[in-house]
């Protein structure tokens, strides 16, 4: 059965694109009541749990939670159909999923389309599948891998009076010192509290190898690596002109070469 | 042997010009030679041998070359060769006709013939190897020079693919949901959607425009950024504050185009749109010692451990070597008590 007066929520950051999809909607489903609007993610699932609505809008981006968050949070209790800007890596998840979407500015004609179906949704089944959650779970995930690796990014040292920040990436190569370990950088030195131990755990393995108890080495900023006469490796640099010794224990990372 | 390489096409009549220009002044060396020590007189009469004789020679080394462009180096060598003697003694025949050699008793013209034929092959051999070394050598040289601007060249142009494709990025994202505004201001509130259209157009045409300009201000950049500024105004409403202070002696520093909005863009997206209460940009410039510091700060949040460096910094570092080698600086901090200051430096003598 069809709610009789069904309810929606309309989540997103930016107010003038809230006001459009509600004036937008008013032409096309004028049953439809509006009956809370979000401007972040932590407000969306606060409003929906206040207002139990049939649907929720949700923009992608939006500070707080983005909106796969704020669906995995209410997709057991409305039906959700995702707002985005931009034709990106989402929407082609959406398209395998078969999950409602709408691209910004919303056309009337395609907006349409999406409230036939909600309807149609709507009435054949006041109860949502059970599946919804598991496509959601897929999205989240997916979403996730593409966005945010794991891996240490940033550094923080102390210099002067404030504390600058390294960008991972630029980092040569670390040193293990008496207490701190030393960052070399293009521009110059500078110390970190964490250990070798724990940076060799946290930085990403694609990018930077142990080669010595005491050395992590990024490996694009490599010029080239060879075989000294007692059969070390050694690591010449493209911006230092220090080498740097792999030690035995280490060698076999670089067997390959 | 002349060069091989460069024979082996028809040589132009230029070349061929100058070859025989060449020759000839061999030709008057060696009959001024002649007459001083004693052989032959009067000199107008060597002269005119000398010439006959090399001329001829010389054509027909060129032709040789040519005839046989196709084969290996033994049958050009043997070519030469039987090229310099034929020559030698066609020469000395036309020579012959021209001039009547002396003859008496004790010299017999035959013996003169003999001579002039033993001296023309060996100067002939001589001169050959001259035009030989000197072909190889300008051959190489000028190969030398061709790799050299191939090198340069191409480097060039990976240099300005680069930076047109650093300069270029418009993000796809803010320009859609920009347009999706101005669209949804249309009905309820033109005016807003005009001034919101009106930056858009200021903004992508600097963004845009400037791809073709070598060189901007920094005045400009910071109307570029305004623009792009007042346009997330509108879209983040009372989220976002900005204030850009530029002393007026700095707004004429030239500067790179699109230099500083990748670090602005970097504040926005990943500072203050993600934080729900959003919060402040500034933008300032001071010069000390030589030195422009262009500061943008952001209340945001700041540099979390894990996330990804922004593309746009990366580039703008990358950008910042390549103009200003090891004077240009790109420093991040943390800002009190959040978000995080990014800090230009470039020297005021500008490099672009």
């Amino acid at each position: 059965m069809m709610p009789v007066h069904p309810k929606a929520v309309i989540a997103d950051d930016e107010a003038p694109l809230r006001a459009y999809l509600r004036a937008q909607l008013a032409e096309v489903w004028p049953d439809l009541a509006i009956c809370a609007e979000a401007a972040n993610g932590r407000e969306a699932v606060a409003a929906v749990e206040a207002h139990k609505p049939n649907i929720a809008f949700l923009d992608i981006r939006m500070p707080g939670l983005n909106g796969m968050q704020v669906a995995e949070k209410i997709a057991a209790s409305c039906r959700i159909v995702f707002v985005t800007a931009y034709d990106d890596y989402a929407v082609d998840a959406f398209e395998k999923e078969a999950v409602d979407y709408l691209l910004k500015p919303v056309v009337k004609e395609r907006l349409q389309l999406t409230v036939t179906r909600l309807k149609a949704k709507l009435a054949e089944n006041a109860m949502l599948p059970d599946q919804a959650n598991k496509w959601l779970r897929h999205l989240i995930d997916q979403v996730a891998a593409s966005s945010s690796p794991p891996f240490l990014q940033w550094l923080r040292v102390q210099h002067g009076d404030g504390v600058q920040l390294i960008a991972v990436p630029d980092v040569i190569y670390f040193q293990a010192g008496d207490k701190y370990t030393t960052v070399i950088t293009a521009s110059g030195e500078s110390l970190i509290r964490k250990s070798i131990r724990d940076l060799a755990a946290e930085l990403d393995p694609n990018c930077f190898c142990q080669i010595h108890r005491g050395t992590i080495v990024n490996l694009t900023h490599i010029d080239k690596v060879s075989r000294s006469l007692t059969g070390r490796g050694v690591i010449r640099l493209k911006e230092r002109s220090e080498t740097l010794t792999i030690s035995r224990s280490y060698l076999h990372c670089f067997k390959q070469m | 042997m002349f060069d091989m390489k460069s024979y082996a096409q028809p040589p132009s009549f230029v070349r061929l010009g100058r070859t025989l220009l060449y020759t000839a002044a061999f030709n008057t060396i060696i009959a001024l030679l002649l007459v001083m020590v004693g052989f032959g007189r009067p000199f107008i009469h060597t002269l005119l041998y000398s010439q006959c004789i090399g001329l001829t020679i010389c054509m027909c080394v060129v032709w040789s070359l040519y005839a046989v462009r196709n084969r290996g180096v033994a049958a050009r060598s043997i070519a030469v060769v039987a090229a310099l003697v034929l020559g030698a003694i066609a020469g000395t025949a036309l020579g012959a006709t021209f001039i009547q050699l002396p003859g008496d008793p004790i010299h017999t013209k035959s013996m003169y013939l003999w001579q002039i034929l033993g001296i023309s092959i060996l100067f002939g051999m001589i001169i050959t190897y001259f035009f030989h070394s000197k072909e190889k050598l300008s051959a190489t040289i000028h190969l030398a020079q061709e790799e050299r601007i191939k090198r340069l060249s191409s480097e060039k142009l990976a240099l300005e693919a680069d930076l047109k494709r650093l300069q270029a990025q418009v993000e796809p994202h803010f320009l859609f949901n920009t347009l999706s505004n101005i669209v949804s201001l249309m009905d309820s509130d033109p005016a807003k959607a005009k001034t919101m259209q009106m930056d858009l157009i200021r903004y992508l045409r600097t963004a845009l425009g400037r791809i073709r300009d070598k060189a901007t201000t920094l005045g400009q950049e910071a109307d570029l950024i305004r623009a792009y500024l007042d346009i997330f105004k509108i879209r983040m409403g009372e989220r976002l504050q900005y204030t850009i202070d530029i002393p007026d002696q700095l707004k004429e520093l030239p500067l790179a185009p699109m230099l500083l909005q990748p670090i602005v863009e970097n504040a926005l997206l990943h500072g203050l749109e993600p934080k729900i209460e959003g919060g402040h940009i500034r933008i300032r410039a001071e010069e000390q010692g030589g030195i422009v510091s262009i500061e943008i700060s952001d209340s945001g949040n700041g540099m979390v451990d894990h996330q990804q460096p922004g593309i746009g910094l990366a580039n703008v570092k990358r950008r910042l070597a390549q103009l200003y080698g090891k004077q240009g600086a790109l420093v991040i901090r943390e800002n009190q008590p959040c978000g995080a200051v990014v800090v230009v430096a470039i020297p005021v003598e500008e490099r672009i």
